[in-house]
């Protein structure tokens, strides 16, 4: 019966054809979303590598002679004596500098020559007790300590990924890090951390570096952003305090909180809003093309019922009329979906996208096959049970 | 073998009714060739019909070899016009996406058997019907008359003991009626096909062992 099944539906070519290519199109959309949907769910699942719930982000705006060099050591000065201010607060548990801000957009991306090939990673320059701030677990060594500022070597700490792509099995701590360009101090490694993923619970585990940023040592004033970890239970009231505290000791500069569940928040926002409105779009995408593919089958089904009365004439019988109508159906969406599939291979043939994993590309595809499969047999239902109630003598009176 | 007792059978289409056939009392014996004659619109193709379990009768019992048809469900129903009904139609009714061979193995499909089966059993009726060149041929692709042997093959594929014909020789000029009248008589006497054919044609109802003529529904003789 299939073999007799698909000899039909590659004789009607043509007036399938609109058919396959529909259901290809909406195997696409789908595809994309579920994949896109996947990719997040996936991500989501891998540990965080730090923690957010009782951070809090200082934004520090230095007015305007920012640039100038001849401030450097005021500059410097101001900072350390912030920190002191800050350290001092009850509810303040830790606090830190650092150049990017967790679940932040943007940052700091690096690409490195390690053993002759390029690396990428994400970067950041992070002060004493970033560690404790953000509850960032050591595997190995330890976090930057202030005299690690005044040695020969300057200092990093890397993730769990980036010690796996540069050093194998091997235990990183005390081993040197790419070769240093001329001039500079050559990186040497003094801990590795589990996976940091500062993008956030969406974004793909990636390699991260983090190098030391000294509140003694000129190099200090990079970063723009104070890390506090406050005690659980500070009420949002303190926020004011604290501003208020350090508008004390820089008068000029300004200062501005962020929660890191709120800046948490806008990430999720940001990468859920799209994911949102594609599945909106693909869900009413799918019921038109749901309510065109029951059209076309029951006009498709009227132009034939005299196939079918004679079919059961010669021994059919409603079971297997409707089987037919159904079965039909499925070939038209396998023809479908292969065109699909064959469209979307290509995309980790030609390397199109690379933070896909094969995983969730399969899984993406799987669904989207079981999605496409649904509909369609769903859709099937209703003008294949009409078949079945064809009168064989009624529909072979038609001329 | 078939056997109509008082059937009557009416057609209600918005306000009119149609007495197609009225009271119809008919035995067909085993191995008989019968043709069944009168005008059109007489309930020629209507008999055919009910004695091919196309359709019930509005009233009577129709009964193949004794046991009333009303007692079959879809499913056995739908077994027996499979196994032992042949129907050659007036329209030929052949589907027009498929070819010739895969038309006359369309009875085959809804029995347990191999494609490579299905396809020697196909061969074999097209042979028969002298068409064994031109399987790979679409319907549209063919002369009146040789659709109407495609029709026949279909028919005799499954090697049915009825064979039900609703004028096979109609639509056709008189040396492939002859033709096709021929390959008729012959499945009768070689195989001992029941056969019931509506015809116009008197000559051709002459070659039968009986004829059955209707007038308004009614059976006149
Ligand atoms: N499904 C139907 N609905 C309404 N009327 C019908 C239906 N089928 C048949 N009839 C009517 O029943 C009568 C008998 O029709 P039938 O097709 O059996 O005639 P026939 O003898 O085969 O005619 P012809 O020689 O033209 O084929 C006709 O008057 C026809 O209009
Ligand atoms: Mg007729």
């Amino acid at each position: 019966m299939t073999r007799h099944l698909l000899k039909l539906v590659w004789n009607r070519k043509r007036s399938n054809a609109l058919m396959i290519l529909e259901i290809c199109v909406s195997f696409l959309v789908v595809f994309v979303v579920v994949t896109m949907g996947l990719f997040l769910l996936d991500n989501y699942r891998i540990p965080l590598g730090f923690e957010w719930k009782h951070v809090w982000n200082v934004r520090i705006g230095m007015g305007r002679n920012e640039a100038s060099a001849g401030d450097a050591a005021a500059q410097q000065a101001t900072l350390t004596r912030l920190f002191q201010e800050v350290r001092s607060l009850e509810p303040v548990e830790a606090a830190a500098g650092s150049f990017v801000v967790p679940f932040e957009q943007g940052g700091w991306e690096g690409t490195y020559k390690v053993q002759g090939r390029n690396v990428e990673m994400g970067v950041d320059r992070a002060t004493v007790d970033f560690d404790k701030v953000l509850g960032l677990r050591l595997v190995s060594g330890r976090w930057f300590e202030e005299p690690d500022a005044a040695q020969s070597w300057e200092p990093v700490v890397i993730d769990q990924d980036l010690a796996r792509t540069v050093y194998g099995t091997a235990d990183p701590v005390g081993k040197a890090l790419f070769d240093p360009n001329p001039g500079e101090r050559p990186f040497r490694v003094v801990g590795v951390v589990r996976d940091f993923r500062k993008g956030g619970e969406l974004l793909p585990n990636g390699n991260f570096l983090f190098r030391f940023s000294s509140l003694d040592h000129p190099e200090g004033q990079s970063f723009r952003n104070l890390l506090i970890r406050v005690r659980p239970g500070t009420p949002a009231a303190f926020e004011e305090t604290l501003v208020k505290r350090m508008q004390g000791v820089a008068p000029d500069w300004s200062f501005e909180v962020q929660p890191l569940p709120q800046v948490r928040a806008t990430a999720f926002r940001f990468f859920l809003t799209p994911l949102i409105v594609a599945g909106t779009v693909a869900f009413f995408l799918l019921l038109m093309v749901g309510l065109g593919l029951i059209g076309v089958l029951w006009q498709n089904l009227l132009q034939r019922t005299r196939e079918i009365g004679l079919r059961r004439a010669a021994g059919a019988s409603r079971a297997s009329v409707h089987r037919q109508v159904l079965l039909e159906q499925i070939v038209l969406t396998s023809l479908g979906v292969l065109l699909g599939t064959l469209l979307v291979i290509q995309v980790p043939i030609l390397h199109l996208i690379g933070v896909l994993s094969d995983k969730v590309f399969t899984a993406g595809l799987l669904v989207a096959m079981a999605a496409m499969y649904l509909l369609s047999v769903l859709c099937a239902l209703y003008p294949s049970s009409l078949a079945a109630r064809v009168q064989p003598a009624e529909a072979l009176r038609y001329e | 073998m078939i056997h109509l007792q008082q059937v009557s059978k009416l057609y209600r289409t918005d306000r009119v009714e149609t007495t197609a056939l009225d009271n119809i009392n008919l035995e067909i014996g085993k191995g008989e060739f019968v043709s069944v004659m009168g005008p059109s619109g007489c309930g020629k193709s209507t008999l055919l019909n009910l004695m091919g379990l196309l359709d019930e009768p509005s009233s009577g019992r129709v009964a193949l070899d004794g046991k009333a048809i009303d007692r079959y469900g879809d499913r056995a129903l739908s077994r027996v016009r499979n196994e032992r009904i042949g129907f050659i139609f007036q329209q030929f009714h052949l589907v027009p996406d498929l070819s010739v061979a895969d038309n006359v193995e369309i009875p085959l499909l809804y029995r347990r058997m191999s494609n490579r089966e299905r396809r020697k059993a196909a061969l074999a009726a097209l042979d028969r019907v002298g068409l064994g060149s031109r399987t790979h041929h679409f319907p549209t692709q063919l002369s009146g008359g040789q659709q109407q042997r495609v029709a026949i093959a279909r028919a005799i594929v499954g090697r049915p003991n009825i064979l039900l014909a609703d004028e096979p020789t109609g639509n056709l000029d008189s040396q492939m009626g002859d033709e096709i009248m021929g390959i008729l008589e012959d499945l009768n006497q070689k195989e001992g096909t029941t056969i019931v054919m509506v015809t116009h044609d008197p000559r051709m109802a002459d070659k039968t062992h009986r004829v059955v003529r209707l007038f308004d529904g009614r059976q006149v003789q």
